[in-house]
């Protein structure tokens, strides 16, 4: 991860190279003007035609992960537009300006996003739909965080050209299929464990996963955060999983099943690196960072990793490996792989391959200007349960100085708003307020990990004002 | 199946996945917000209470609405009981 030295002088976003970077990887112009489009929901549309684990319709956290593409607004830089449902909060806004990180100009669709999300609004906007083409006459560039029919849809109508390749590439590499079978061919250490693309290869794959006492953990080819996942740690709980699937096989006839079967290995951390592999295939590791994480569900990164110069040197020649294979099937960008440092210290160089703008891809900009050379940062999401609405106004008096930006300083940055109020109920007549789930984004900035772990405390000190969970059961 | 007997046998799946005791729940419980279920645990707690009620959960016919809380999953388990119970 770059970082770049503060003077007294307020920071600028003109320096920061982090996203020039990648427009150059994608499209050999680091001017090029970009169109972002941060897509959140794009792997449900890539899982459409695999059958995962049984599943309950609907999401519970589908609002908030709508209001993530708000991250993308300090990624972009200030010449580049961002396409959103809604548009950003003024008040944060100005905030974003006053980092001195800017924000881009904002595109809004005509109504906010149903099921399909901020894409298929935009399809449903014929006045954006026209703004849009006036961008592409201009020359910018359609810049998603994956791309499925529905991002081709748009460029096709609005003659945006894409920075980035075709769904079906897209789709077809970010399979956990895909993952383990690249993994393998490669030669690199490889989690034991089955890729299953029948209930008969799940039951197999759960016997001998289960021979050595577990646990295994099933994955969904095309698994989003927090969900299509399943840890057993007992062979009764693996009769109950494919008593489940087994009934579903009866029922649609069909035992098409898109999972992998994976031994649980003891760990001492979970990592995040990236890579971005530029249209002539040529790799660059961009960053190595430890992903914290709870049951399957990113909870943040902090970086750097605490990692030996071998472990390092592992996962940079796994990234120019897989780099080169994604090239070789047609892929290029960004790319972020979750592995493991496990218990026995070996790194496994591969849980999974993202090959899409990853959690981590947003803070480029923001590590850039705030990270002071060999300081520490922490990029997390605080859980709120405010009673009612937060306004930004009160969110930065909460925090008082820490919501400055911390220039040379320990400190703050808040990377999402809008994710504090996405689920707050719509206000109903005369009914109590019902206090709701909240998250806020932020990068934390400090001298080393203690450091760190004490602007964590004041921060979630400075929070708990908005935090109603003692008084409810 | 009595209605309290349903209420008594999510506690227990919830109990399971949630790795911790889990009684005397209301049913205006949120599973979610109060009690920290999260959404990977979906699908096993599902599993659990079938062993726990000795019934078929088809997960793909209930959406997350039926998880909001005691009381919606408990609707949810009896009116898949309605047609051989009755």
């Amino acid at each position: 991860m770059s970082g770049l030295s503060h003077t007294g002088e307020g920071p600028s976003a003109e320096g920061l190279s982090s996203t020039k970077d990648l427009k150059e990887a994608l499209t050999g112009d680091r001017d090029a003007r970009f169109v972002w489009l941060c897509n959140f929901e794009v792997e449900n549309r890539w899982a459409r035609g695999y059958t995962g684990l049984p599943a309950v319709r609907g999401s519970a956290t589908a609002a908030t992960v709508q209001r993530m593409e708000e991250l993308g607004a300090l990624l972009a830089e200030p010449g580049d537009h961002l396409l959103l449902d809604r548009p950003l909060d003024a008040h944060y806004r100005r905030y974003a300006e006053r980092t001195g990180l800017g924000a881009p100009a904002e595109l809004v669709t005509r109504a906010p996003a149903a099921d399909g999300g901020t894409a298929a609004a935009v399809l449903d906007s014929p006045e954006l739909l026209d703004r849009l083409r006036g961008l592409a006459r201009d020359g910018a560039r359609l810049m998603p965080m994956g791309a499925s029919d529905r991002e081709q849809r748009i460029a096709e109508l609005t003659g945006l050209r894409p920075a980035v390749p075709d769904a079906l590439t897209y789709e077809r590499v970010n399979s956990k299929i895909y993952s383990r079978r690249a993994t393998e061919e490669l030669g690199l250490r490889t989690i034991p464990g089955f890729c299953c693309e029948t209930a008969g290869e799940l039951r197999h794959a759960l016997e001998e996963g289960l021979r050595e006492g577990g646990p295994v953990i099933v994955k969904d080819a095309y698994g989003v955060s927090g969900r299509g996942l399943v840890v057993l740690d007992s062979r009764k709980k693996a009769d109950r999983l494919l008593r489940m699937v087994d009934r579903r096989v009866r029922r649609t006839g069909d035992d098409a099943l898109h999972v992998v079967v994976e031994a649980f290995l003891p760990k001492r951390f979970d990592l995040n690196y990236q890579f971005t592999v530029d249209r002539h295939g040529r790799v660059r590791l961009d960053f190595v960072k430890e992903a914290l994480t709870a049951g399957g569900v990113h909870l943040g990164h902090v970086m750097p990793a605490d990692l030996t110069a071998a472990q390092r040197d592992e996962l940079a020649v796994a990234a120019e490996l897989l780099g080169k294979r994604l090239f070789a099937d047609g892929f290029f960008g960004i790319v972020g792989v979750d592995a493991l440092l496990g218990a026995d210290g070996l790194v496994y160089p591969v849980l999974e391959i993202n090959a899409r703008l990853n959690m981590s891809s947003y803070q480029g900009r923001v590590t850039e200007l705030f990270g002071r050379g060999d300081g520490a940062a922490l990029a997390k999401h605080y859980p709120l349960r405010p009673a009612g609405p937060v306004g930004f106004p009160a969110l930065t008096e909460a925090l008082g100085p820490l919501a400055e930006p911390p220039r040379g300083r320990d400190g703050l940055v808040v990377t999402c708003f809008g994710t504090v109020n996405a689920q707050a109920p719509t206000p109903g007549g005369g009914e109590p307020p019902t206090p709701f789930d909240g998250r806020l984004y932020a990068v934390l900035f400090a001298a080393d990990r203690a450091g760190l772990a004490a602007l964590d405390r004041r921060v979630t000190t400075a929070l708990s004002r908005f935090d109603t969970t003692e008084r409810t059961p | 199946m009595e209605r309290h007997h349903v209420v008594t046998a999510v506690e227990s799946a919830l109990a399971e996945v949630l790795e911790r005791p889990v009684s005397g729940l209301t049913e205006d419980v949120r599973l979610f917000e109060d009690l920290h279920l999260d959404s990977t645990s979906v699908l096993e707690m599902l599993m659990a209470l079938e062993d726990a009620i000795d019934i078929s959960v088809d997960p793909e016919s209930l959406d997350m609405d039926d998880f909001k809380s005691v009381g919606t999953l408990t609707d949810y388990v009896l009116s898949q009981q309605a047609p051989s119970g009755v």
